[in-house]
């Protein structure tokens, strides 16, 4: 069990900048999250004060995540799988089971991009496409279903499918899942498929997916995982409401306004823009220090 | 006037009144539990107007199967018995005065 004063979920520039901030009012910070799947990642920069030039949005994560290291952060190159209210504090687990015990948290997951953007998604939602297959799975007893997607959460909904559905493929190109799931997965008996999906195939309900490499795989149901588990999640796990354009609200001290929990960045909605994001951080990070120093007695 | 629980029992005649809307839903589902508070701020503005009600899906699933329910949160709406809309999802812009507006004018 690893213990923090203040825990970050997310390594994009919100995160990393609360991690400076709370780091250097003499609190112990933990950061959960991979710097490569942030938003900023692989982009180019021309509008941030002071920076000429298209700056390097990797180059801006491995440098902020040194200065964050160097304030004392610890970094887990990982994500979040659960997050709950325990003793007074909260406890987050990630996806290889690490436990952390936190007094406050700062969400600053970025926006989840949900959607896979192929032919068919939109036409068939609702009608054998979703995007929560713990939502419903039991409606596809007997089925044959696809999840798709490369993290933790996509190879946890295919081990979960498993127990509804007669055939379950776990569809991903690129897999980032803990190698623990990969196994829970498979020892369930679904079947991964190293490809990616072109189309999702239907009149007025899923009858197929199509893969890049050509394969069309006969089914009912295709189920869209893509990241990990989403800040509107995680944010009702700590009985915090998201909006329903699954935005979290802040006040000017990014403040969620359930004790303990901060948030900073894309997902407090827009602009989603790396000067708001450093901003919100730094905010955040001094706040919900501040609120760890004034109400935890030692 | 709070939400009623509809079954699949009791699911045809409470969708017979003039106006009817059913949030179909489970415990588990977190999308679900977004939707929750606008179904019941309508059932608070449309007193007398809509009859508004949820239904477990998995304790009931002759209705889901009925009318092809396959994701959740789904929202049907029935004018005198008929359905006239299926709202599946969230929907960012929803707001229990928009439903209302929608089914008033159905
Ligand atoms: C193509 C592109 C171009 C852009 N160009 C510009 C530009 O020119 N100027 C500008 O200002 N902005 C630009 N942006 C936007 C900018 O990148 C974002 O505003 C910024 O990255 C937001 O930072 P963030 O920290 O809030 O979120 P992100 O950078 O998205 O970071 C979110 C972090 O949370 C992590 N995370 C999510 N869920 C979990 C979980 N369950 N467990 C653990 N970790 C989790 C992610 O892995 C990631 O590390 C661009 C974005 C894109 C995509």
């Amino acid at each position: 069990m690893i213990s923090a004063d203040v825990l970050i979920i997310g390594a994009g520039p919100a995160g990393l900048q609360a991690a400076i901030h709370a780091a250097r009012k003499k609190v112990s910070v933990v950061l959960v999250g991979k710097t490569e799947n942030s938003a900023l990642a692989g982009t180019h920069i021309e509008n941030y004060l002071g920076i000429p030039g298209k700056a390097d949005g990797s180059e801006i994560l491995r440098v902020g995540s040194g200065q964050a290291e160097g304030f004392g952060c610890r970094m887990l190159r990982e994500n979040v799988i659960s997050a709950a209210r325990k003793d007074g504090g909260f406890e987050i687990m990630t996806e290889n089971d690490t436990a952390i015990k936190a007094r406050a948290v700062i969400l600053a997951t970025g926006i989840s991009r949900v959607k896979l953007g192929v032919p068919g998604e939109k036409e068939l939602f609702g009608k054998g496409v979703s995007y929560c297959a713990a939502c419903d799975g039991n409606f596809y007893k007997g089925k044959t279903v696809a999840i798709i997607g490369g993290e933790t959460e996509s190879a946890a909904s295919a081990e979960l499918m498993t127990a509804y559905a007669s055939k379950v493929y776990w569809v991903a190109k690129d897999i980032a899942a803990s190698e623990r799931m990969i196994r829970k997965a498979a020892d369930a008996g679904a079947e991964t498929v190293r490809a990616s999906a072109k189309a999702i195939i239907g009149e007025d309900k899923v009858t197929a997916l199509e893969l890049d490499d050509g394969t069309v795989l006969s089914l009912d149901g295709v189920f869209i995982e893509l990241g990990a588990r989403s800040s509107a999640d995680l944010a009702m796990d700590l009985d915090v409401m998201p909006e329903m354009d699954d935005s979290i609200k802040v006040d000017s001290s990014c403040f969620t306004g359930t004790d303990g929990i901060y948030a900073c960045g894309d997902v407090t909605g827009k602009p989603w823009q790396l000067a708001k994001a450093v901003g919100q951080g730094a905010v955040a990070g001094t706040s919900a220090a501040e609120w760890v120093r004034n109400n935890v007695s030692e | 006037m709070s939400v009623i629980e509809v079954t699949d029992a009791s699911f045809d005649g409470f969708v017979g009144a003039k106006y009817a809307v059913v949030d179909c839903w489970a415990p588990w589902c977190g999308p679900c539990r977004r939707i929750a508070p606008i179904i019941e701020k309508l059932a608070e503005i449309s007193a007398g107007e809509i009859a508004v009600g949820k239904l477990l899906v998995d304790s009931n699933p002759a209705t889901s199967r009925k009318y092809n329910i396959t994701a959740i949160p789904t929202i049907l709406v029935f004018k005198n018995g008929k359905l006239e809309g299926q709202i599946v999802g969230l929907n960012p812009g929803l707001t229990a005065e928009s439903l209302k507006d929608t089914v008033l004018e159905m």
